[in-house]
């Protein structure tokens, strides 16, 4: 193998793996900013609940029970909470998109409010399950296998998306909201059904990103605009509305932390950024989003 | 007695009460004041941005951090004249808004938002990596205490007449701007871009010269902060400093002139006094407070008019 | 309609009449710390500066518990001086520390401030405290700058970062096929400090480095770009500085990424202090050397009692915060024993007097430049019982403060 990827692929490997993650997280609110308009600022807390939902349920060393139940639970309290953002959203859906956001804003700091209130300042750290907890040897190198199935996990997550929104009927009146939800709405179909339904499986999704992040994130304060920001440079990278490119952007940014740290060290912040800024400014529809609106 | 002159008398009035608030406050609250003013300045210099011409920055906080680590540094490695640092500070603050603005404002709406915060996010990671001239993250710290004219501002009190000076003038720098006509030609477009550029102005230019203004004074303000502290850490410049101060401008309302001081003040009352004795949950009142605000009072607490309840008379939508 | 009319001035005058009431308390600008002399039946108002929140919130909670052990065990009392604690959080930076020192000194009126993990809040604070010429004792902080300007109000019973770090890096020097190093400490003042102190000591005892890297502090979860750098730089050793939840985290990776196998880990000994520390970190610690100038598992008779009477209370063995947190009240009760008031100039002239601390559970040591001058251990990471503990290698010997 050539020395450098030598060198790195355990990087890349990484990055593959931290980029699932962030796919799960971001397609939400990709999904969200394409077809409303609506920068959901409280996508970063839903995934900052999630990891809590892990640390609360299945303790530092989770079983197989427990782990799975953080998920089924934090999906169903993602959900709740994505419902509930969309209506009161939808309550503001006369005034400006800036007042949308804003109110997004004032819910996540409540919300990062209570969860510190209810769990604690401190960082909690989380193991993965039994079976998932070791590491395998690949090319010689050790690499834990939880972020391997973290890998796999993305990849299905990402085809099983992929096949809602291109081959099922729910499909198609998401990507036709996405480009029009006016002519939608003309047509008969109710825009706010759709809209909440899109709010709540991105939420879920978030925060089942936030579980399954655990045993690599842990669980603490802040968190929550750390995710948020990279999931903001991962939607704005790969397109609004668009599932191929929140994975395409996931992948580069989970590179971009992964390899980019390991070569540019300090400098990969300024590279993810930056690239943040250039693409909002050249094209701000992102890689894959249409002009008008969004394929998937 | 016309509208006017009673604005300017509450006004004065408002100033005669803060000026005489160190004589009977105590030291505590003589320097919970000083960082009040600071803030004040800092929101008001924001709104000459969210309301006056209608761009809503979540990356203000860089220009106020960029202005308080250049007066720092002066007063480290030059002079501890208070009027020298804020001069550093209102260029710094300018320069840095001048980059960025040059960029951002080409951008609209929700992408100018994120354009922002993606400035906001750069300077601060440039703060925590330059470590020979920021000092890192652990901030620059040992500043020493401010002169004006030669006499040493050490005491909280005399800092805090000073402070309120530095306000009450960056405040009549802003009242100046928006009651000429490049104040005008801003509101007209924040209410109507696409009309304004068809009139015949160079909407960019004006946007940009809005966006140095505010990032000037917002300098300012953080070297304000920083003589008050006597420490600027990476938090001053991103997210953590961006945030509260739009929460104050539209907790306190945009557009008018009081709203942002009111706003701020009580943000960091909220969050910085009552904070302990709230279990230190001064920022879920202040999460209430803001969505409260942006569901019932659009306009901010400053539009609360007389008459039946609160009527949001505001500008056209947006 | 007839609804009450919210007028604009009303509102006005009713958010000031709140933010007045809110700010009478903070009016009373008379001095109410302390009354009366050290000499019997007085009181002493003390602020405690630790972390709640944050990274080092574990490490924040085991000073308090010093704290309070402490007092309980001598009847709540500093030298026959009632006390009355105020408890501060510094949280992780200085942004927030700062301002809570700030708010004990002027708004809570403390005599003596006595905590602080961080070495940047220590630093952020130390202008302001010997403005305000009140006495702190720094129970953790080990940034050199905070003593090396010789301020009599500022004293440390902890350690200077450099101290630790140059123990490892002689002790690694004279260990024939050591081999390079690489060094990787957080992005903040300790760090570049102990990366420093090592590094200085080690190349003196001609040792060579293979690479440094500092992770950004308190925003780093994920250590696999700098795990890959240690293991491409034909590294022999890995010398590390973390603490709090940072050393779980940097452990466990270690581990989980292969390099425990293959390349030692060696530490400044707060990479496995603190049983909660240990106990997550698991497998993961064993055979981890670290130098420090405590652990539990000291054969003298002081800390046989001391530990003894931590399991009591709090069933997990105590660690080094424990333990300066602990000395720093003993430092405390005998300067206030001799002070002959309690402003913070009297205060700092008693702690010059204090002489050699003889009974404190790390073993005697005592001040020099107004920071400790003391023994360091090597110890090693070995499983007694059913738990993890840090056992004693041998005696590195006394260090002077190290700047």
């Amino acid at each position: 193998m050539p020395a450098w990827i030598d060198a790195h692929f355990i990087s890349l490997l990484n990055g593959l793996a931290i980029g699932s993650l962030l796919f799960i997280l971001a397609v939400g609110l990709s999904l969200i900013f394409g077809m409303m308009d609506v920068l959901n600022l409280a996508h970063g807390v839903l995934f900052l609940a999630g990891a809590y939902a892990a640390w609360w349920l299945a303790g530092a060393s989770p079983s197989w029970p427990q782990f799975l139940a953080a998920v089924l639970v934090a999906g169903a309290a993602g959900a709740l909470a994505g419902s509930g953002l969309s209506l009161l959203v939808e309550r503001l859906a006369r005034r400006s998109h800036l007042d949308q956001a804003l109110l997004t804003l004032g819910l996540t700091l409540i919300a990062a409010d209570a969860l510190s209130a209810a769990f604690g300042d401190d960082v909690h750290t989380i193991n993965p399950p039994p079976g998932l907890d070791g590491s395998a040897l690949i090319f010689g190198k050790a690499y834990p296998v939880y972020r391997l199935a973290l890998i796999g996990l993305g990849a299905v997550l990402a085809a099983a998306v992929h096949l809602v929104v291109e081959r099922t009927s729910i499909g198609a009146l998401i990507r036709a909201t996405v480009a029009d939800r006016h002519m939608v709405a003309s047509v008969g179909v109710d825009e706010r059904r759709v809209k909440l339904a899109v709010f709540a499986v991105g939420a879920a999704l978030a925060a089942i990103a936030g579980v399954l992040g655990a045993p690599v994130y842990g669980a603490r304060p802040g968190l929550d605009g750390t995710a948020l920001l990279l999931a903001l440079v991962v939607v704005v990278i790969g397109g609004l509305g668009s599932v191929r490119g929140a994975l395409v952007g996931a992948l580069v940014i989970g590179e971009i932390e992964s390899l980019g740290r390991a070569v540019l060290s300090n400098l990969a912040s300024f590279v993810l950024f930056g690239a943040l800024a250039l693409v909002l400014v050249l094209r701000p529809r992102g890689l894959f989003g249409a002009a008008s609106g969004a394929r998937s | 007695m016309t509208a006017q002159a009673r604005r300017r008398l509450a006004w004065l009035a408002a100033l005669a009460v803060l000026a005489v608030a160190p004589l009977v406050l105590g030291t505590y609250a003589s320097a919970t004041l000083s960082r009040i003013l600071a803030f004040a300045l800092f929101a008001a210099s924001l709104d000459l941005l969210v309301g006056v011409t209608g761009l809503p920055s979540l990356g203000h906080g860089a220009y106020f951090g960029t202005g308080a680590y250049a007066a720092g540094w002066v007063a480290i490695h030059v002079t501890r004249s208070g009027p020298v640092t804020l001069v550093a500070a209102a260029v710094a603050g300018a320069v840095v808004a001048a980059i960025a603005g040059s960029v951002a404002v080409r951008a609209r709406g929700v992408f100018f938002l994120m354009l922002t915060l993606a400035v906001g996010e750069i300077v601060e990671q440039i703060a925590q990596s330059w470590q020979s001239v920021t000092g890192g993250s652990d901030g620059l710290y040992s500043i020493p205490s401010t002169e004006l004219a030669g006499i040493s501002l050490g005491d909280v009190r005399w800092f805090c007449w000073y402070a309120l000076g530095v306000f009450a003038a960056g405040m009549a720098v802003l009242r100046c701007i928006g009651g000429a006509p490049l104040g005008q030609t801003l509101r007209g477009i924040r209410d109507n871009e696409p009309r304004m550029r068809a009139l015949g102005y160079r909407t960019y230019h004006y946007k940009l010269a809005a966006f140095v203004i505010a990032g000037a004074i917002a300098g300012v303000a953080g070297g304000l902060l920083a003589a008050q502290q006597r420490l600027v850490t990476p938090a001053d410049l991103g997210f953590a400093s961006s945030v509260p101060v739009l929460l104050a401008v539209i907790i306190g309302g945009e557009a008018t002139w009081w709203g942002p001081c009111l706003g701020a003040a009580i943000v960091v009352i909220l969050r910085d006094v009552l904070g302990p004795s709230l279990g230190g949950h001064g920022s879920l009142v202040l999460g209430v407070v803001f969505v409260a605000v942006v569901f019932l009072l659009p306009g901010g607490l400053a539009r609360i008019r007389i008459g039946a309840g609160a009527g949001p008379a505001r500008g056209t939508v947006r | 309609m007839n609804h009450a009319r919210i007028t604009r001035r009303r509102l006005l005058g009713a958010m000031g009449a709140t933010s007045a009431l809110a700010l009478l308390p903070a009016c009373k600008s008379r001095s109410e710390g302390g009354g009366g002399g050290a000499a019997g039946g007085g009181r002493i108002k003390i602020g405690l500066v630790v972390p709640q929140s944050g990274v080092y919130a574990t490490v924040g909670n085991e000073m308090k518990r010093a704290w309070e052990l402490w007092l309980e065990r001598h009847g709540g009392k500093l030298a026959k001086l009632d006390v009355t604690t105020v408890v501060a959080d510094e949280g992780e930076s200085p942004q927030t520390g700062v301002p809570a020192i700030q708010k004990l000194i002027q708004s809570d009126q403390v005599d003596a401030i006595v905590g602080i993990i961080s070495s940047a809040i220590a630093l952020g604070a130390k202008d302001l405290v010997a403005d305000a010429k009140k006495l702190m004792i720094v129970a953790n902080a080990g940034a050199a700058k905070i003593t090396a300007a010789k301020s009599p109000y500022i004293w440390r019973t902890s350690f200077t970062n450099a101290q630790i770090a140059a123990a490892m890096g002689k002790h690694l020097a004279t260990q024939a096929g050591a081999g390079p190093v690489y060094a990787i400490a957080p992005d903040y003042a300790a760090g570049a400090e102990v990366i420093k102190g090592f590094k200085d000591a080690f190349e003196a005892g001609g040792g060579k480095l293979a690479g440094e890297a500092k992770p950004a502090f308190g925003k780093t979860q994920d250590y696999q770009p700098f795990l890959t750098g240690i293991q491409g730089s034909g590294a022999k050793a890995t010398f590390c500085f973390f603490a709090g939840a940072e050393a779980i985290a940097f452990v466990k990776q270690y581990a989980q990424f292969g390099l425990s196998a293959q390349i030692p880990l060696y530490g400044s000994g707060f990479l496995t202090e603190g049983a909660a520390v240990l106990a997550a970190q698991g497998d993961a610690a064993a055979g981890i050397q670290t130098t420090l100038h405590y652990s539990s598992e000291l054969d003298n008779p002081t800390n046989k009692d001391f530990v003894a009477a931590w399991k009591a209370k709090y069933k997990d063995p105590p660690a080094v915060y424990a333990v300066q947190m602990w000395d720093a009240a003993s430092v405390l009760n005998r300067a206030l024993a001799t002070a002959t008031a309690l402003d913070g100039d009297s205060l700092a002239k008693a702690m010059s007097s204090v002489g050699t601390i003889d009974d404190s559970p790390r073993g005697p040591w005592s001040f020099d430049g107004q920071t400790p001058r003391q023994k360091i251990y090597l110890r090693k990471v070995e499983k007694r019982g059913d738990a993890y503990v840090n056992a004693v290698v041998t005696d590195l010997g006394e260090t002077a403060p190290v700047y």
